[in-house]
């Protein structure tokens, strides 16, 4: 398996696939992947959220490895779009990812 | 030449009559010596080699004063102008004191030349100024520019921001806040019912998943009036608040109205608390039987008496910290009226409290478990008699002991309290001895070698500066090493590598060693090693953990000097 990649599962079993360097941008991600999981070759277990939750979250990591290396002088990046009935669960998981 | 045509005229012309001249007034007034001049003159004149005898001498003392000065002023303008030395401010003030001196003169052609030679230095200081004035704006702009990028990046950095892209967390509780605004803006609805819309437009919440959420709102410091909404909830039974510095006293009643089942309340730095919304939450939960109020310095003793009194029968666990307000005679309220009922009771940095010598008359229920007494105002009001009349009440059933700041407390209290009334299968599960610093190695090793700790989770003996290595080996061959999650030996300068050779426990995952002489990068990786399921080390403080310290995976250091932000 790619080793540039890792894979998140939801509670209902949903996978989605992420860059490793997106994921590092979680420090409890970042953990998991570093850390005695190693033997787990990439594929992480979050059964606690939801898969449009986890949707969601993987969307930030990528908007977030994309934007973040943007000049501080540049104002030109876009807003990230949260759906409102997704808020309170997206913000427990955000606290739990640190992100 | 130019000196020659005019001498004999300037000469002829500033003849004065008269006792004393004005100008002769002023040069006596400011001390300038006619002698000194003279000399000056006359070294110009040997530096020229010109011939002294054409100096007309002779001449009444005053004409020949005047005379000299200006001669000396003219030949001052000369050099200034010849040589080109001198700042343009030199040069004016030089074409100022000449026109001044020069006004006896009536000749148009001096005239002239006055107005000719002081042009010169204006024209250029000016076109100067005007070159600096375009090069100072141009420095105050980069200044400006760059003092606003220090600005934010220290902004920044204080806020621990990375980078210029918002955290998903503050993007959601924005969206969390906006749409409670909007929701108030549209209250033509009961309150019951907005609060739980609220709940499901935002996606809704578990109850068992408030509290994480209200962890995440105070980490945020967003818990406010507003966000307080989402956790007005009939099934809600526990609530812990974090930072409750922006909820009104309003918020508490509300809370207390509309979350009327909760059991077990933590309002940690509850500063707009007052005594309207203590009394109300008294009042209207009548369900509550653990309150744990950090910072409530509105509340009176008067306040505190009438809370106990309708407390009584069922507040079981009661924790208060940081408030001068809260007097022996608030202490001694809790105790007659609650006193039976208490099972956990803290009292940390409580700066009017002295009486602790009342705990041991009122604290005798059977199932008591936890004690806290931190950083009382007067160190020896907390002695070795208190605590071991104490535990001799209590010790068979504590699970938690703590005992910060409590530094009068001696080996005595070891040995004649915590050995002698904690039961040999102890079930203590945290205990905490900070700054203990009369305690010693001695009793400590007696205390663990008599008493098995098999349920020990945290343990902290953090400033404890006598404690050495066979303290915390004699706790380790303690039923403790299985048990332990949680180890604090901050600034126990006394231990050597020894100590950590015996520190192996397979459930440890935090260990504090900040200011601990002895940790090195050895010792890194061999606590790593021991330790399976270690995740964080503090080791502020140890100068000899390096950048080459090599770790297990999974462990991570806090504090390393290499380390950069």
């Amino acid at each position: 398996m790619s080793q540039d990649f890792v894979t998140l599962v939801s509670k209902d079993d949903k996978e989605y696939e992420i860059s490793r360097s997106a994921a590092m941008i979680s420090p409890t991600l970042k953990a998991m992947i570093e850390g005695p999981f190693r033997e787990s070759k990439g594929r992480i277990e979050l059964k606690q959220f939801d898969s449009h939750i986890l949707e969601k979250a993987v969307e930030y990591l990528n908007y977030n490895l994309k934007y973040s290396g943007v000049s501080e002088d540049d104002d030109e990046i876009p807003e990230f779009e949260i759906p409102t009935e997704m808020s309170l669960e997206l913000l427990l998981a955000a606290d739990y990812l640190s992100i | 030449m130019y000196r020659s045509r005019n001498r004999p005229k300037r000469g002829g012309e500033n003849e004065v009559k008269g006792p004393n001249s004005a100008l002769t007034q002023f040069l006596r007034e400011e001390g300038i010596s006619a002698e000194n001049i003279k000399q000056k003159w006359y070294q110009r004149q040997s530096k020229k080699q010109e011939d002294a005898t054409d100096e007309k001498k002779g001449k009444a003392e005053d004409d020949s004063f005047t005379a000299e000065i200006s001669r000396v002023v003219e030949d001052e303008e000369i050099d200034e102008i010849g040589t080109g030395s001198g700042t343009e401010t030199e040069r004016a003030q030089v074409s100022y004191d000449a026109r001044m001196k020069l006004v006896p003169a009536d000749s148009d052609e001096e005239e002239y030349e006055t107005s000719h030679i002081s042009d010169t230095p204006v024209s250029l200081s000016s076109a100067n100024d005007r070159e600096s004035l375009t090069k100072k704006r141009q420095n105050t702009a980069k200044i400006i520019q760059n003092r606003r990028r220090k600005r934010k990046r220290a902004a920044d950095l204080l806020d621990r921001r990375v980078n210029k892209v918002s955290s998903l967390q503050s993007l959601c509780i924005t969206k969390i806040s906006e749409n409670i605004s909007k929701w108030q803006k549209e209250a033509d609805e009961s309150s019951k019912l907005v609060f739980n819309k609220l709940r499901d437009v935002l996606g809704g919440v578990s109850t068992a998943n408030l509290n994480n959420l209200a962890k995440a709102l105070s980490k945020n410091r967003a818990l406010n009036d507003h966000t307080l909404q989402l956790f007005l909830k009939t099934d809600l039974k526990r609530l812990t608040f974090s930072d409750c510095s922006k909820i009104s006293f309003d918020g508490y009643k509300t809370l207390a109205i509309f979350s009327p089942h909760l059991t077990e309340l933590s309002l940690q730095m509850c500063g707009q608390l007052n005594h309207e919304s203590l009394l109300y939450i008294a009042e209207k939960l009548p369900n509550l039987k653990s309150l744990n109020l950090d910072g409530p310095f509105l509340i009176n003793e008067d306040t505190w008496e009438k809370f106990f009194v309708i407390m009584k029968g069922r507040l079981e666990e009661f924790h208060i910290s940081n408030t001068h307000r809260f007097t022996d005679k608030s202490l001694s309220n809790l105790l007659i009226n609650c006193g039976s009922t208490l099972v956990s009771l803290g009292l940390s940095r409580l700066d009017s409290i002295s009486n602790y010598a009342l705990l041991p008359q009122y604290l005798v229920n059977d199932e008591f478990h936890s004690l806290c007494i931190e950083y009382p105002f007067n160190e020896e009001d907390v002695n070795d008699e208190i605590i071991i009349n104490l535990l001799g009440q209590i010790g068979r059933t504590l699970r938690k002991l703590v005992l910060n700041g409590c530094i009068d407390l001696t080996d005595s209290m070891i040995i004649n309290g915590l050995t002698a009334f904690i039961p040999e299968k102890c079930p203590l599960e945290v205990l905490s001895l900070e700054e203990s610093d009369q305690i010693t190695t001695d009793s400590l090793s007696y205390f663990f070698s008599k008493v098995e700790l098999n349920n020990l989770i945290e343990c902290s003996f953090r400033r404890c500066l006598q404690l050495g290595d066979m303290a915390i080996i004699e706790l380790l061959l303690n039923g403790a090493r299985d048990s332990l999650r949680s180890l604090n030996l901050n600034s126990l300068k006394e231990l050597t590598k020894e100590a950590f050779v015996a520190l192996a426990c397979p459930n440890l995952t935090y260990l504090d060693l900040g200011f601990v002489r002895c940790v090195d990068d050895s010792v890194i990786q061999m606590l790593g090693e021991q330790n399976p399921n270690l995740t964080v080390i503090d080791v502020f403080g140890d100068n000899l953990v390096t950048e080459k310290a090599t770790m297990r995976p999974g462990l991570t250091l806090i504090g390393r000097q290499s380390d950069s932000i």
